[in-house]
């Protein structure tokens, strides 16, 4: 993957408006901003209801998956452009997920709803029918792309990256959770045992757009990260860990890459799990310690 | 100006026009919506005195509440620079002294935050309120 193929511009899309070999989607932080207006012929996608699980804590089932597919247009030929607001945060988890389920060719709008606003570009206020596609492609899981609690033990235990996107508050344990988001709260503060802070916005310029890939790896070289070994991407929820994983995954070619989804709401709650407290990563988890499974991977 | 006080003009301007009638309109609703609110939690805390809450709030003029929403819609993640908040809160009516409101007291919806524009979790709390108001 590369920054051509994975992040597309205003002129791109603009130029490519009515084609219905695109899937437009828009996933915003707060979905009623779809409604002041939106790249026309956008559907919007809610990420409380449509990408995860409406019971268990989980992604959504194929079923589910492909219904949305089915709702917004995606055939099996079809190119999908991702933005929203909040710098392409949720987009960014929509992309990781619906890469998840095996869909091919996602896309992002580089600053998002930011930049198509700032660019003065063309805005519909009518929301598009359901698209109906029956030949929505049935989804093919890629379990490589995602971590699941055993593995970021077993990272945690053997050295892997285990980058925590946080911000270096939350990393430190000084906080639970940013300000403004008190329903996402784990029962420990911290960060998993090894983790390094690398937050998800410094990838972010002020304009919204992501920085330049001579930018990103310079701050990649800094922050200590390797592109030549594999790595687990962990935040809150895993919505912020979806950005920096499609940073290194589809702007900067890393092959071995995951996201945590279950992310620190799930470690930083589960009975007997090490955690540590500070700037520093700490020393990595010792596995003899527990009785955990995965620990061997 | 203090953040929760309105603006003399507010009500003129907005009395004048369909859109400004409409505006009102979702005032008095939202307005409703405050007070069943707060029935509700008298009759469920059993009418004991408390902390004036944040739904009792005086209701905000509709340019101040779409300026909010401007913050943070072309803000995005790293909020906006100075320059880019002047220009948004002129393109509302407001001017410098009239921006500097929206920093103040203990509620303020905007703050600076390393040099840029951002919403506080008040400011937030105060889009979700008014994104919902359009949408009903």
């Amino acid at each position: 993957m590369s920054r051509e193929r994975a992040l597309v511009d205003g002129d791109w899309l603009e130029a490519r408006l009515g084609d219905p070999g695109l899937a437009i989607l828009e996933v915003d932080e707060r979905p009623l901003v779809y409604n002041l207006g939106h790249v026309p012929g956008a559907h919007c996608v809610d990420w409380r209801r449509d990408l995860q699980d409406p019971v268990a804590r989980d992604v959504p089932s194929p079923e589910a998956i492909r219904a949305l597919w089915r709702r917004v247009g995606v055939g099996p030929r079809t190119t999908v452009v991702l933005y929203g607001d909040m710098s392409n945060w949720y987009p960014c988890f929509a992309l990781w997920l619906f890469e998840l389920y095996g869909l091919d060719d996602v896309r992002l709008l580089d600053g998002g709803r930011q930049a198509w606003l700032a660019e003065r570009r063309p805005l519909a206020t009518d929301a598009p029918p359901p698209a109906d596609r029956a030949d929505a492609p049935q989804p093919r899981l890629r379990p490589e792309l995602r971590a699941h609690w055993p593995d970021v033990a077993g990272a945690a235990a053997h050295g892997v990256q285990l980058l925590d996107v946080r911000t270096p508050g939350e990393y430190r344990g000084e906080l639970l959770a940013e300000p403004g988001y008190p329903q996402e709260l784990a029962q420990r503060p911290g960060h998993v045992p090894g983790a390094r802070n690398l937050p998800w916005d410094a990838c972010v310029a002020p304009d919204g757009r992501l920085r330049s890939d001579a930018e990103l790896r310079a701050l990649l070289d800094e922050r200590g990260v390797r592109l030549d070994a594999p790595a687990i991407t962990y935040c809150r929820i895993g919505e912020r860990s979806a950005h920096t994983w499609f940073v290194l995954h589809e702007l900067l070619g890393m092959s071995e890459v995951r996201n945590y989804d279950g992310s620190w709401t799930e470690w930083g709650s589960m009975v007997g799990m090490p955690v540590v407290l500070g700037p520093d990563p700490g020393e990595p988890l010792d596995a003899a310690s527990l009785s955990l499974p995965g620990l061997t991977r | 100006m203090s953040s929760s006080a309105r603006e003399p003009d507010d009500d003129a301007a907005d009395a004048v026009t369909l859109q400004g009638v409409r505006a009102e309109l979702r005032r008095v609703r939202a307005g409703l919506v405050r007070i069943e609110e707060g029935l509700a939690a008298l009759e469920r805390d059993g009418a004991a005195p408390a902390p004036r809450a944040r739904t009792q709030r005086r209701p905000r003029p509709e340019r101040y509440l779409r300026l909010l929403v401007d913050v943070y819609e072309r803000g995005g993640r790293h909020g906006l620079d100075s320059g880019a908040f002047g220009a948004l809160g002129a393109a509302h009516g407001y001017d410098r002294r009239g921006l500097g409101g929206f920093f103040r007291g203990e509620h303020a919806p905007l703050a600076l935050v390393e040099g840029r524009v951002q919403l506080t979790p008040e400011g937030a709390r105060l889009v979700d309120e008014h994104l919902r108001e359009l949408s009903a």
